[in-house]
């Protein structure tokens, strides 16, 4: 009797294992229920914008689905990784090794020769007709310089920030400093910053007058670059790299690099409304064209001004190093061509003047001469006349952006963490910059022997 | 036999995640260590390259192996003294202690992130609370993690943050340690130091090496605070070993050096471990 309960038991015990093995199998399994096709052909489409860009990358989408009978796109936020200035690449690139990635993704991360390098990226150039060739040959020089890779276009730019000085009219008036008249050298500017500089009784620094700071921002300013196109080759030691990197050391150490640290290890985030630049807390900052509009949303009434950078003596005018944003076509999308139709919309080749709109929403900067003739980015600048330096920038040959290597992820890290050893003199700015190219050297050498093309 | 069909079925659930989501892939990156590998093209063989280049060709692996060593030879130690002493303090008989317990337990509870994102605003230079008391004392405060001398020191002190996890564990062995050995020492005459010197710490010892050896192995895999609160720097003062592989498998996709890195990690910690049982027979005591 008691083996016969013993055995019902072991026999019940077993069915329910069985049972809820199945049970979760299935429900791990089985996919939620999709949702109603749509008609047209869906382009999933992946974004990083976030907060209050959210809705207008939405609008800029539901634009394009109204104006197809072929394609919808289909947004997903993909929200960037905290911490990371690689934004939401594991999510991507899992979905690349998965063997299902969105059609189209958008990208900040400035990586597009290193993942195409790495199989990541479809070209987009097959794609493009002669008239997308002919509208992408009309872009700005910063459009048409980045998204490169050994002859192939993997990255379609869509944005681009390039930096111009903010200052506070009011901070100028309180130190004696006419608004009206920028400095036109950027020792002038150093100069001023620090009569622009308040401590406080106990000589805490509590205001930044200004205070040029990272590498790559100013290098450019000083005829700086960082790839020889014709050699396909990075470049580091160069005589201007090193007066770039050499002035900036020079105006840290006058304040002193502890009392720096500390000033800005107080600031808030930067994030829009908590930008020290409205706060007060700095009074001229070197900063990008979107905060033209966060500063009409957050600080309406601030008192500012904007100029572009003042070159060095014997500088380079109208310079600046440039982040872009990129619209990809990763390997294994199922609708490259609908992904393909989605971009050049978006990104002004199909309708320049369209698109000026979109870039208008965004408070971005037009990719063509055409777009900044647009009547919504005249419209703009006349509400905003700031933003007339922008535009001026984007313009500009001198702009400089990362170098179209597969390395450039590592040649990013390696050149903050050399400026870093400079700024707070660990190292010399010779000896920072010799360091970064013998690593630099070291990193080629190895991708050499592990058999990657370069 | 069918008994054990019966056994297996019952562990099949656990057996089936620990074969997919640790021992093959705990297997594989042997191989994969051996390969040129960015997790979308197939991997490539390579031979020994990559640990080739590990140990002769980058100076970051050796400084990333150093902040990672000198920050176990620091956190390890004192999470142990303070670990042992909270236990000792909270050990006594006196009123409201479980009260005491609770407060000093609870900080090991609190996620990484949150904790470390508390620790940036204390310990901020201008701003920050540790600095502000510091300046009421009149002492003018480093600048923590903004500065390179100081960063791991700062981590090392937040580490100490979250002792309450081993604080119970301590305590737990100081209950088990037999009321008559004290009796036999004060009969003796044995002071308070003398009874914690030859009683308790002897005592205590199995318990204090098996948090040793759970505080290096965890130590070796430091990551998230440093990924929250400072991304490896201020020049590379915090780039720790797990950081450094975490940035060559997906930052620079190179995951079969990565691979090779994360072998080379766990041989330290076997090593370190191995060494550690080696010496325990000089000062851990088992019995009375």
């Amino acid at each position: 009797m008691m083996d016969n309960g013993k055995k019902l038991l072991r026999g019940i015990l077993a069915a329910a294992l069985v049972v809820s093995i199945a049970a979760v199998s299935i429900k791990v399994t089985a996919r939620p229920p999709e949702p109603p096709k749509p008609k047209r052909i869906p382009v999933r489409f992946w974004h990083m914008w976030t907060g209050e860009w959210t809705p207008v990358m939405n609008r800029v989408v539901d634009e394009f689905n109204k104006s197809q009978d072929k394609y919808e796109v289909i947004p997903l936020l993909v929200p960037s990784e905290s911490g990371s200035s690689n934004n939401a690449s594991s999510k991507f690139l899992l979905s690349v090794a998965g063997g299902d990635p969105p059609d189209c993704m958008a990208q900040w991360s400035q990586a597009m020769s290193a993942w195409a390098q790495d199989g990541i990226l479809e070209p987009i150039d097959p794609l493009m007709s002669a008239a997308d060739k002919q509208a992408y040959a009309k872009c700005y020089p910063v459009v048409r310089k980045n998204g490169w890779y050994k002859g192939h276009l993997y990255g379609l730019v869509t944005a681009f920030d390039v930096y111009a000085c903010y200052y506070r009219a009011d901070h100028f008036r309180q130190a004696g400093l006419d608004p009206d008249r920028f400095p036109s050298t950027l020792e002038d500017l150093i100069a001023d910053g620090r009569k622009l500089d308040r401590y406080d009784d106990q000589h805490t620094l509590v205001r930044m007058g200004y205070m040029p700071e990272t590498f790559t921002n100013y290098a450019p300013a000083y005829g700086g670059e960082f790839y020889d196109p014709a050699a396909g080759k990075i470049l580091v030691d160069t005589p201007e790299n090193l007066r770039a990197l050499t002035s900036l050391v020079n105006a840290r150490n006058v304040v002193g690099n502890d009392r720096v640290v500390r000033f800005e290890a107080g600031l808030n985030s930067g994030d829009a409304g908590n930008w020290p630049f409205i706060g007060g807390q700095v009074s001229v900052q070197l900063d990008g064209e979107w905060r033209v509009q966060q500063i009409a949303q957050f600080a309406p009434g601030l008192d500012y001004r904007i100029a572009p950078l003042p070159p060095p003596a014997g500088g380079k005018k109208l310079s600046s190093f440039s982040m872009v944003d990129y619209l990809t076509i990763p390997k294994g999308a199922k609708h490259p061509e609908g992904a393909w139709e989605f971009m050049k919309f978006w990104a002004g080749l199909a309708d320049p003047e369209r698109a000026a709109k979109y870039k208008v929403w965004f408070g971005w900067l037009p990719s063509s001469p055409e777009m900044a003739n647009a009547p919504a980015f005249k419209q703009f600048v006349h509400q905003y006349p700031q933003f007339r330096t922008f535009m001026d920038l984007a313009a500009s040959d001198n702009i400089e952006a990362t170098p179209p290597v597969p390395l450039q992820v590592y040649w990013a890290d390696r050149v903050q963490a050399a400026d870093d050893l400079a700024m707070r003199g660990t190292l010399p700015p010779r000896q920072a910059l010799d360091r970064l190219q013998q690593e630099l050297d070291r990193e080629a050498a190895r991708r050499k022997e592990l058999g990657y093309e370069e | 036999m069918r008994k054990n069909w019966i056994g297996y079925a019952f562990i099949s659930p656990w057996l089936l995640g620990f074969l997919i989501f640790a021992a093959i892939p705990f297997l594989t990156s042997i191989y994969l260590s051996f390969t040129r590998y960015n997790i979308i093209t197939p991997p490539h063989w390579i031979g020994l390259a990559n640990y080739r280049t590990l140990l002769t060709g980058d100076p970051q692996f050796w400084k990333s192996l150093g902040v990672t060593f000198r920050y176990a030879g620091a956190a390890v130690p004192l999470g142990i003294a303070a670990g042992v002493g909270l236990a000792l303090l909270l050990n006594l008989n006196i009123k409201g202690m479980a009260v005491y317990r609770t407060i000093f337990f609870l900080p090991s509870i609190v996620p990484t992130v949150a904790t470390s994102v508390v620790f940036m605003w204390i310990l901020n230079p201008q701003i920050g609370l540790v600095n502000r008391v510091l300046k009421m004392a009149g002492i003018d405060g480093p600048a923590w993690l903004q500065s390179s001398t100081w960063a791991p020191w700062s981590l090392v002190i937040m580490s100490l943050w979250g002792v309450g996890g081993s604080m119970v564990i301590y305590l737990a062995g100081l209950k088990d340690i037999p009321v008559h050995l004290y009796e036999a020492a004060m009969i003796d005459g044995a002071g308070p130091l003398q009874r914690l010197r030859h009683v308790t710490l002897p005592m205590l010892s199995p318990v204090i090496f098996f948090n040793a050896i759970m505080g290096i192995i965890g130590v070796f895999q430091y990551f998230t605070e440093a990924y929250i609160m400072t991304h490896g720097g201020p020049e590379d003062s915090t780039h720790f070993y797990a950081l450094y592989l975490f940035e060559r498998a997906w930052r620079y996709l190179d995951m079969g050096y990565a691979s090779a890195m994360a072998w080379v990690l766990f041989l330290l910690v076997m090593g370190v471990t191995g060494f550690m049982f080696w010496s325990q027979k000089k000062w851990v005591h088992y019995d009375g």
